[in-house]
């Protein structure tokens, strides 16, 4: 089974820990713009939102690479970029629509979320637990407990 | 199979290029023309190696991009034939693009001679056509070599603006010696004698990209976005999120 990073933004402090660790890991910097996850806090509101790579199955920036440098891997399911072949057309950086695939100038090169090769960093790291790295169907069975309970508390709410 | 390279014994599979198997065995041998997405097209002739093949008495210089391996063979990358013709090239190519910081490392490696007489308009395009192959892959060949000989040069047809350049700059990224000019001027973008004025993002109003790239990826993917820039598309989703979430 495939394992996704799922995100619970209710459980995100903002600390942006998650953006340190991950452009540490893969430029040996930290640098939040060069890091493959990035928080998006809304400080009126006090809400934070790790904006992830979704790896979707059907993506957006596989169909519009014209030289197919972006394929899935076959063991995570992340959608990797090949350096080599990538013409630095960033077709891919215009067609995601979660704006989760960039170009970084300063190294050449396209960037985007590879789940560190199945054991993601910003995981690791997270201190409130905000990204986990699940099998798909369990980060699933827990939003329909999540939506159970609710059902619960508005059916016992009627009684 | 096994080829010998430099005297050191490799195995290789038949139908790769000598170049597929040097760059995998880290041995160097200098390229222009060469990219992964393409494969070797021999334009540039940096790659140049010396073969040593069977039943032959002389050895030949082939380019190693071009050249499939399909029997025992020994190749020679840095022998004096082969030297020599990289001097000759770099040589020439210091002529058209001397502010290329490759070549200048090549010409100081093969101890190139200057050429201070040759009259050549130093343009900086080495005619290694990448730019024309990125655009064809991008599905629209707006740009081709015309003229011959001497006059040989990259543009489009007439030199004139044509409807399938979309402005992308994919030529411009991938020329190994940056010769390709494009001027970005807050909303519009000149390349190949065509002005495109961008496309500004609905949220922040930053100009991010041309209309007709816009549509290319409509073409290629099938559904429309929003016109949101890169960095602005994460705070919507954000705010999608919060939304759901209250």
């Amino acid at each position: 089974m495939s394992k996704v990073l799922f995100v619970e933004p209710e459980k995100c402090t903002g600390c942006r820990t998650c953006e340190l660790i991950c452009s540490f890991t893969h430029v040996g910097e930290f640098n939040p713009l060069r890091s493959r996850v990035s928080v998006v806090s809304f400080e009126k509101t006090g809400f934070s939102f790790p904006a992830v790579c979704q790896q979707c199955s059907v993506a957006a920036c596989m169909q519009v690479c014209p030289v197919g440098a972006i394929t899935k891997d076959q063991l995570t399911g992340a959608m990797k970029v090949n350096d080599k072949t990538c013409l630095r057309c960033k077709m891919c950086t215009i067609a995601c629509p979660f704006g989760a695939t960039f170009y970084d100038g300063e190294h050449d090169a396209i960037i985007k979320c590879d789940l560190c090769d199945g054991d993601p960093e910003c995981v690791k790291f997270c201190p409130s637990g905000a990204i986990s790295y699940r099998e798909a169907y369990t980060a699933n069975r827990s939003k329909r407990k999540a939506t159970a309970a609710k059902f619960q508390e508005v059916f016992e709410e009627g009684r | 199979m096994f080829i010998t390279i430099n005297n050191r014994q490799i195995e290789v599979q038949t139908g790769e290029t000598i170049l597929q198997v040097c760059r995998r065995e880290n041995i160097f041998i200098p390229t222009f023309c060469y990219h992964e997405a393409f494969g070797g097209q021999g334009a540039c002739r940096m790659c140049m190696v010396e073969v040593k093949e069977n039943g032959r008495n002389k050895n030949r210089l082939v380019a190693a991009c071009t050249y499939p391996v399909t029997a025992t063979i020994e190749v020679f990358t840095e022998s004096d034939r082969v030297q020599q013709v990289r001097r000759t090239l770099v040589m020439l190519l210091k002529r058209r693009a001397a502010q290329d910081p490759y070549i200048e490392e090549l010409a100081h490696k093969y101890e190139a001679p200057l050429l201070p007489k040759l009259k050549v308009d130093p343009q900086g395009c080495i005619l290694c056509r990448l730019c024309i192959l990125a655009c064809e892959k991008m599905g629209k060949s707006a740009i081709w070599t015309v003229l011959r000989g001497i006059d040989k040069r990259i543009a489009t047809p007439y030199d004139e603006e044509t409807d399938e350049c979309m402005g992308c700059k994919a030529c411009a990224e991938i020329c190994p010696t940056q010769a390709i000019t494009f001027l970005e001027d807050g909303e519009k973008r000149s390349i190949w004698n065509k002005t495109f004025t961008l496309v500004s993002c609905e949220r922040c109003g930053k100009p991010y990209a041309t209309r007709e790239q816009l549509e290319y990826m409509r073409e290629q993917t099938g559904y429309e976005t929003a016109q949101i820039c890169e960095p602005c598309r994460k705070k919507t989703l954000a705010s999608q999120v919060e939304k759901y979430q209250n």
